[in-house]
């Protein structure tokens, strides 16, 4: 987006290293999130995307390199950030609503507060009906749209997202695509949407960022400056998508 | 719910044309087949007893149904059938009780800190695989024959249980489990009370579930020695006054109490964890 010299960066990230034992994976990254952008990182499996999420959100700790998020180093205690991971994650032991309301009640939300966004998400997702059930009582599509709503719950500065669609059929993975957007739009979070579904990232994405194959780097950028809804046949929507396959050529 | 797929695929609610056709739809019918099953093995038992395979020792069927009705009316050394049931349960619920108050803080602290099970692991493994019945002769001898050595007995059964599935369940959880929370920012104890705790329940409860059908099992041994009353004490006594039907009356109540606590701690798991439930 040409306005991006304006606008603030929310996530920078500095000469990020990451390395499992010999293993190098993530080789000197650098790049910036702007405050309230959707951006889409693509790369070949196994390259690294979640383990930069991971990195991201401290749930492991980086080799070097630092993760500044408003200026201060990432930390998930002072940062309120939010991950839908890309396996299902919803706790057994809880409800559809109870899991949704988790995150606000980690964060220690007012209870008055809570209640009223829990039945806002929940009727932003369609998960209203079963509130009640448990998640071996429902769909796997079901229990990451649970995921995405209590990520989205906690009106997270930043959201991160690890292939949240992978595992969903095509209808369901296109209505998804347009509530997140829907969402994003209404709550205006930064969210950083990891994919390695090209015509996704195109749909969705303000930017996106693409990765090479291990020892990864950021490769290019590409910026996507189309109005919404987006149409998935209309020629610039096709050029755009053609430039990123193009890019992300690692085979 | 297999047995009544099994039932509504049978072709018996077809409506069968020919006898034939009849008869093997009856065949395929769990429930013909359960009633089957128990026919022939009386029907067996019946056979073996009046041709006296075993001996004299083994009565009929009709005669233990008679021995049955027979205690529950009229006492035996003072005591009618269920009175004897509920000495023995007794003594299961107080121990059992006392074994999942000591074992499960035990196993809990040693699935918590490495430090506590380094101390108490080597201890715990080699009182372990000692069957509980070898304790008795000690028992007596420390408690006499009264209640106490048989509350003691059940308790080193029970309490074994309790602790390994409180310390497994917690070393167990699934690290990722941790994920969401600290992701979320959560802090230590929230990890403790929101994800250990829950993740490990179903463990622990396997434990006390365990240690509930070893409480009663250890019962009757305890009671085969020195006691009074009970149900071990309906199987000495048959033993000793050479009535088997006696015997075979106190295995069949037994039998039917361990089932129905089986049935009674699956309804507690599905009202204590109601998230494990499936929806048809
Ligand atoms: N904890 C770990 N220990 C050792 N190696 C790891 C660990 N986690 C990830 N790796 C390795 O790091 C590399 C990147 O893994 P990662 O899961 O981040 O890839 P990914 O881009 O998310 O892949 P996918 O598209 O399949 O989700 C892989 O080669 C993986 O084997
Ligand atoms: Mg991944």
């Amino acid at each position: 987006m040409s306005n991006n010299g304006k606008r603030e960066a929310k996530v920078t990230v500095n000469g990020l290293t990451k390395k499992f034992g010999e293993l190098l994976v993530l080789n000197d990254i650098s790049f910036k999130v702007y405050e309230g952008e959707l951006l889409c990182i693509v790369g070949p499996t196994g390259c690294g995307k979640t383990t930069f999420l991971n990195l991201l959100s401290r749930l492991i700790p980086p080799t070097k390199g630092n993760i500044l998020i408003d200026g201060k180093d990432a930390d998930p205690k002072k940062h309120n950030l939010s991950f839908v991971f890309q396996e299902p994650s919803c706790m057994p032991w809880r409800t559809v609503k109870e899991n949704i309301a988790y995150g606000m009640e980690i964060k220690k939300l007012p209870q008055a507060d809570l209640d009223q966004r829990l039945n806002k998400i929940m009727e932003l997702v369609g998960l209203t009906e079963s509130a009640n059930l448990y998640p071996n009582q429902i769909s796997s599509s079901m229990e990451q749209r649970v995921a995405i709503a209590r990520a989205f719950a906690v009106n997270p500065d930043l959201l991160l997202m690890d292939e949240p669609y992978g595992q969903l059929d095509v209808k369901l993975r296109y209505y998804l695509e347009d509530e997140l957007v829907r969402i994003w739009q209404e709550l205006k979070s930064t969210v950083l949407f990891v994919t390695h579904n090209i015509e996704e990232a195109v749909y969705v994405a303000e930017r996106i960022l693409i990765l090479t194959n291990k020892p990864t780097t950021v490769k290019s950028e590409v910026v996507v400056d189309l109005p919404r809804p987006r149409d998935f046949r209309d020629p610039k929507f096709v050029e755009i998508r053609k430039q990123v396959t193009e890019l992300i050529k690692w085979w | 719910m297999s047995n009544e797929a099994l039932v509504n695929n049978s072709p018996v609610t077809e409506k069968p044309r020919t006898f034939g056709e009849f008869i093997s739809a009856l065949f395929k019918n769990v429930y013909v087949l359960y009633a089957i099953s128990i026919i022939s093995f009386l029907l067996i038992w019946d056979v073996l007893s009046v041709m006296q395979v075993l001996g004299r020792f083994l009565p009929r069927p009709v005669e233990v149904l008679y021995q049955l009705y027979d205690m529950l009316l009229n006492p035996l050394a003072g005591k009618t059938l269920m009175m004897h049931l509920w000495f023995s349960l007794r003594r299961v619920l107080i121990a059992f009780a006392i074994a999942v108050v000591i074992g499960v803080p035990i196993g809990l602290a040693m699935g918590f800190s490495p430090y506590f099970n380094a101390f108490v692991k080597p201890v715990f493994d080699l009182f372990k695989p000692m069957p509980p019945i070898a304790w008795i002769s000690l028992a007596i001898l420390w408690f006499g024959i009264g209640e106490m050595s048989k509350i003691f007995i059940i308790i080193i059964g029970a309490v074994v249980p309790c602790i390994i599935n409180s310390y497994n369940g917690i070393r167990l959880v699934d690290p990722e489990m941790y994920d969401c929370i600290r992701m979320l920012g959560g802090n230590k104890r929230q990890e403790v009370i929101e994800v250990t705790f829950p993740a490990a329940f179903p463990a622990i409860f396997a434990g006390i579930q365990i240690s509930l059908s070893m409480a009663w099992t250890t019962v009757l041994a305890a009671e085969l020695v020195g006691a009074r009353e009970g149900m071990g004490f309906i199987i000495i006594t048959g033993m000793n006054q050479s009535k088997p039907a006696m015997i075979i009356s106190g295995m069949v109540v037994i039998a039917l109490t361990a089932w129905a606590i089986s049935m009674l701690v699956t309804h507690a798991e599905r009202w204590v964890c109601p998230w494990k439930t499936k929806l048809e």
